[in-house]
């Protein structure tokens, strides 16, 4: 943990006065609990009791002062999914994680957790593991649910997944082609532009899979950098109009050649995107 | 001037005066565990309820957060205040048998049976201890944790605090734990509230420049005068 | 996107966008709210995109992603526009089928809904039992939008509510309009929306007033502002733009639950545009009328839901809540004058600014006048969000649009208004659905949760289960309220144990009134509301667990034990998914439970297919 990350946090929400709940949904979506220092930090910078911040910290329960394990694995208690059962679904979480809700597992992997309700009652019992929602888990299925998040959610199973589809597209401005059909990423045709991100400069990748992330540059990116892109053709910005809906940083379009545009975030390891078929994007 | 009826009786007290401040001014006695002169009023243990309002719309609300209104009628001893008052002192018997406040308060009016599982916690969570920390000795070294049943009040993270000067009169304030020292025991020594803090007499040094309420102490039996 | 910068401009701008449409065009419209994602609608949507991609159908048929159009148990859900054609349950296969129906204009008989009281297929929404008993001024809306375009909103005809009251110049004219149309709070205790702005708008400060949309929807079991918010954070929007300018406020934040993180997704885009088309901040729409609206959320506490605990939060401070008087409208947030109302309410202003008063007040009865959305959950068929007049009777809900039980046990009762709610037994399902007369049988409306319970539900383990949630949710501040729920919980839970005697039950109830009597907030004052409504209507249930230690409903562990009876036909599902291994038997042969190794999970009750396990 680093003062002056904190700090940056802290900066972030000046304009909102009240921003202490924010402040810290923001240390812990970082480090995923409030470290003490973190709190001292925050203290100082703001010129609140550390009385107050501990207050605060302890009696919302979103907040945990304790390392939480890198999968949160949160079990709705809510009457309608208690009703179905959920009671036995987090039973049987805590028999095959070994720990009791609230606890994270010695290896770090998982926190267990129980929420009071998630708002999807009709689909009881709810398991959310990672922003990714389960619905009617039955106690048989608590074993796959937890083998799945080991193998990781995000995953796409590019080869064999009927979801995943090829997008053909060019530049929004010269209409010129972009795509690269010499350098296959995901082994379809790459989509090629120009990159510049401070003094670097140079060609990148896409994977033109809708629903693959993978990218390949000339120079290395770093997480969480803006990028400018450019046609290699005419060496307009690829910019589009709208903000990327998750972070907004600004988004980059360009045309598909069966209709439409799509969008995707300029900003490294976000993963904003849209596919836009008709209609402006607004 | 705000006019309001008290038990019948028409009386006149200056705007923002509480139900209680006027109560206690024209001699109607409500008994309260988390109110003091001089602190800010709280609100939390409830002993202090009376009846206002009238007909299906009557209700009872905690005087000593009440505010005195025009033509209100309030009444501190209707039957259903006895009630509920002795309903809280039974709960407070049943987690703080120890106290001597509580015993009083529960004998005089009246508590002849605790019908729960008896606890012993020794802290009703008044906040007394807090604010007198905060407003009367500036420190602000403990305060309120979590919420709910784990509720609880302390410094954070239960280290000792910065600010803490040991002055006392967290104790000094408590209805729950007062006349409890227990010398061998330092954790017990203060209610629960300010156990993390340490107890004065426990450390033999720091203890000459230590005021202590209670004298003689009744564990260590050290008689400072 | 261009900021508007007048009137004319807005007009303009939306009038582009409705010739620019065609109608005829079919759409698929494909219902993506959170209950839609977790059933898999992102799926259907990446697979929709790549048909019309591949087969070049972009022109011809049209994509409109929306939040939840209220059949929960019918969802990922699809409906093609103008048809009307409805699809239940769509997989990733049958998807590209219907996108290859709907070029050529088809319908896909087999996938249609199955009404299961007719056991025939309806193609059109319309006309399936759970909505046409509805009236859907809110819902309806939800299908109409996708939610994170703002032309979208535009095009159907959003922010001329705004207009007209802008147009007006007469912002007591708002005020009285909304007064006119008797909305009452959506948010439970049912104070006039129209009274409250009243006394806002009379508070003189010159530091500013706040307008508050309470989105902090902590009842288990109610999640309509969840939809709404996810689905039309639009609407919202417009509410507080009106009521901003209704009551001089020139600030308004949202609250919201931090477990709704597409809500939240949701409105932080429509507030960006909002922003960047002018239609929040300085001098809006060149009318010299200012308001900014910011994001609040909620970091996890039932009791922010309060007015008062819901201002400290919003300060940054514990959510405890504080005496009333002084009441928010007169010092809330910072101070200033602030009103509170809930998300329904909020998306109801804009529908009465447009439609009139009158119109508005003429769905529902006198004093509760027009619709309400409830969720409606539990042991009834048809689960989801349903749209109705207020004054409905119950049993129209939960059999006419409901569809009745899920299962083949009769349904007991209903639960409405969370925690703070209580139980009406089947016998008063005549009542009607209002503020009053559900206060009279000793529950409330709450937000609208309705969470339907048959005879294998237990009314102890509900109260039981209620004063668990309560007592972990209540600030703590109050004595009564933190010790006299804890107190309850501990009473009931001897009685599901069967260690319950009858005079606990009378402590029960005497403390269950003290509680009610003596707690200073809303969470308190109600809390004794599941205890007491099920002693009033179940009280034979408590007497079985106490005096004869069973639990009728089987639910109550201590009390029950579980066997197989002669239905068992040896398919060992049960022996594969008893935790404990306590079930054993040969193949094709009648299973036999080991009752000192069971734990009585319920596990093997749930997988068996042949109603072989008894609980008694």
């Amino acid at each position: 943990m680093k003062a002056d990350e904190i700090l940056s946090i802290v900066d972030k929400h000046e304009g909102d006065r009240g921003g202490l709940i924010s402040i810290f949904e923001d240390i812990q979506a970082k480090y995923s609990y409030l470290p003490a220092e973190a709190l001292k930090v925050v203290a100082d910078a703001t010129g609140r009791s550390p009385v107050d911040l501990y207050a605060v910290a302890t009696f919302y329960k979103s907040f945990s002062l304790k390392p939480r394990g890198k999968h949160l694995c949160s079990v709705c208690m809510g009457t309608a999914c208690h009703v179905r059962g959920a009671p036995v679904i987090g039973g049987e979480f805590a028999r095959q994680l070994k720990v009791t809700p609230g606890e994270t597992t010695p290896d770090k992997e998982f926190t267990l957790e129980t929420v009071n309700c998630l708002g999807a009652c009709a689909l009881g019992p709810i398991v959310v593991v990672d922003g990714h929602y389960f619905s009617k888990v039955d106690s048989a299925r608590v074993k796959q649910i937890i083998k799945k998040t080991r193998d990781g959610l995000d995953e796409a199973e590019i080869k064999a997944d009927r979801r995943v589809y090829l997008l053909t597209v060019s530049c929004s401005r010269c209409n010129h082609s972009l795509m690269d059909p010499d350098h296959p990423i995901d082994g379809s045709p790459s989509i090629r532009v120009t990159a510049s991100s401070g003094r670097e400069h140079g060609w990148i990748r896409l994977s033109s899979l809708y629903g693959s992330f993978t990218v390949e540059s000339e120079f290395g990116i770093r997480t969480d950098t803006i990028v400018d892109f450019f046609c290699p053709h005419c060496h307009a910005e690829l910019k589009g109009a709208s903000a990327c809906p998750l972070c907004r940083a600004p988004m980059i379009s360009m045309i598909v050649r069966a209709g439409g545009i799509v969008q995707i975030c300029s900003r490294r390891g976000c993963k904003g995107h849209m596919l836009d078929l008709n209609g402006s994007g607004f | 001037m705000i006019t309001l009826v008290i038990n019948g009786l028409e009386v006149s007290v200056e705007e923002g005066t509480t139900l209680l401040e006027a109560a206690q001014f024209y001699g109607f006695p409500i008994p309260t565990l988390c109110h003091m002169e001089g602190l800010s009023p709280y609100g939390a243990c409830r002993l202090c309820v009376v009846e206002i309002g009238e007909g299906p719309k009557a209700k009872l609300v905690s005087s000593c957060t009440y505010p005195a209104q025009e033509g209100l009628r309030v009444r501190t001893a209707s039957s259903r205040v006895l009630q509920a008052r002795k309903m809280i002192l039974e709960l407070m018997l049943a987690s703080c048998p120890q106290s001597k406040t509580i015993q009083d308060l529960a004998s005089a009016y009246g508590v002849r049976q605790q019908r729960f599982r008896q606890e012993y916690e020794d802290c009703i969570l008044c906040g007394l201890c807090v604010r007198m920390c905060e407003e009367q000795m500036m420190a602000k070294a403990i305060g309120f944790r979590g919420r709910g049943q784990t509720r609880s009040i302390g410094t954070p993270f239960d280290i000792k605090s910065d600010v803490c000067r040991l002055c006392g009169g967290c104790i000094y304030v408590c209805p729950a734990c007062q006349l409890r020292c227990t010398y061998t025991e330092p954790e017990k020594a203060i209610c629960g509230g300010c156990a993390n803090l340490s107890p004065p007499c426990v450390e033999k040094d720091p203890f000459d420049d230590m005021m202590c309420y209670m004298e003689p102490c009744v564990a260590c039996e050290i008689d400072k005068n | 996107m261009e900021r508007l910068r007048s009137i004319e401009e807005l007009k303009a701008l939306q009038a582009r966008l409705q010739t620019d449409r065609d109608p005829s065009i079919p759409t698929i419209v494909i219902s993506a709210g959170t209950c839609g994602q977790a059933s898999g609608a992102n799926d259907l949507i990446r697979v929709t995109k790549r048909e019309l991609l591949n087969k070049g159908l972009t022109d011809r048929i049209r994509l409109r992603i929306t939040g939840c159009h209220g059949f929960c148990e019918a969802e990922p859900s699809v409906l093609i526009e103008p048809r009307g054609t409805f699809y239940p349950r769509v997989g990733v296969q049958e998807m590209a089928q219907i996108v290859e129906a709907v070029a050529q204009d088809q319908v896909l008989k087999d996938l249609l809904f199955v009404d299961p009281a007719t056991g025939k297929a309806v193609e059109r929404q319309g006309d399936i039992s759970f909505f046409k008993a509805q009236v859907r001024t809110i819902l309806a809306r939800n299908e109409k939008v996708d939610p994170i375009r703002v032309y979208n909103y535009i095009e159907n005809g959003g922010y001329s509510a705004l207009v007209r009251a802008l147009e007006t110049g007469d912002s007591k004219w708002v005020v009285e309009e909304v007064k006119a149309s008797g909305l009452r709070g959506r948010g439970g205790a049912g104070f006039p929306t129209g009274l409250k702005w009243e006394f806002l708008a009379a508070q003189r400060n010159g530091r500013g007033k706040f307008l508050v949309c309470n989105a902090d929807e902590g009842d288990p079991g109610a999640y309509m502002d969840r939809s709404v918010l996810e689905g039309n954070p639009h609407s919202i929007i417009e509410g507080m733009l009106i009521g901003g300018y209704a009551t001089g406020a020139n600030e308004g934040v949202v609250y919201v639950r931090n477990e709704y993180p597409l809500a939240i997704k949701h409105l932080m885009i429509a507030l960006r545009q909002c922003h960047e088309l002018g239609l929040l901040g300085q001098d809006i729409l060149g009318t010299g009328f200012s308001f900014d609206i910011r994001l609040v959320r909620g970091a996890g506490a039932f009791v922010c839901g309060e007015e008062t605990a819901l201002i400290r939060s919003i300060e940054g401070k514990m959510g405890e809540p504080r005496q009333r008087p002084p009441f928010p409208v007169q010092k809330g947030i910072e101070g200033k004058p602030t009103a509170i109302n809930n998300v329904e309410s909020w998306a109801n202003i804009p529908v009465i600014i447009t439609e009139g008063a009158r119109e508005f007040a003429k769905v529902g009865t006198k004093g509760n006048t027009g619709t309400k959305i409830f969720s409606l959950v539990g042991k009834v068929r048809n689960t989801g969000l349903v749209e109705v007049p207020m004054g409905i009777t119950i049993e129209k809900v939960v059999t006419d649009i409901g569809g009745g039980p899920s299962g083949k046990a009769k349904i007991k009762a209903v639960q409405t208004g969370g925690p703070s709610g209580g139980c009406i037994p089947a016998e008063r399902f005549d009542l009607p659905i209002d503020y009053d007369s559900l206060t009279e049988a000793g529950s409330i409306m709450g937000s609208g949760g309705m969470i339907v319970m048959d005879e294998n539900t237990c009314m102890v383990d509900v109260a039981k289960y209620f004063m668990n949630f309560l007592k972990d949710e209540s600030c703590g501040k109050c004595y009564t309220c933190r010790k006299g729920i804890q107190r309850m919980h501990e009473i009931l839970e001897d009685v599901s144990n069967g260690k319950g005697t009858l005079d606990q039950l009378d402590v029960l109830e005497e403390l269950a009134v003290v509680v009610q009597d003596t707690t200073m907030c809303g969470l308190g004052q109600t809390a004794s509301n599941p205890v007491l409504s099920t002693l009033r209507y179940f009280r034979r249930e408590y007497f079985e667990h106490v005096e004869k230690h069973r639990c009728p409903a089987g639910v109550c562990k201590e009390l029950v034990t579980y066997s197989i009876n002669e239905n068992c036909t040896g398919c060992a599902a049960c022996v594969r998914v008893c935790p404990e291994k306590a079930i054993a038997g040969e193949k094709k042969k009648r299973h036999v439970i080991d009752t000192s190794e069971c734990i009585k999970c319920g596990a093997c009750k749930t997988v068996c297919k042949f109603d072989a396990i008894d609980v008694a």
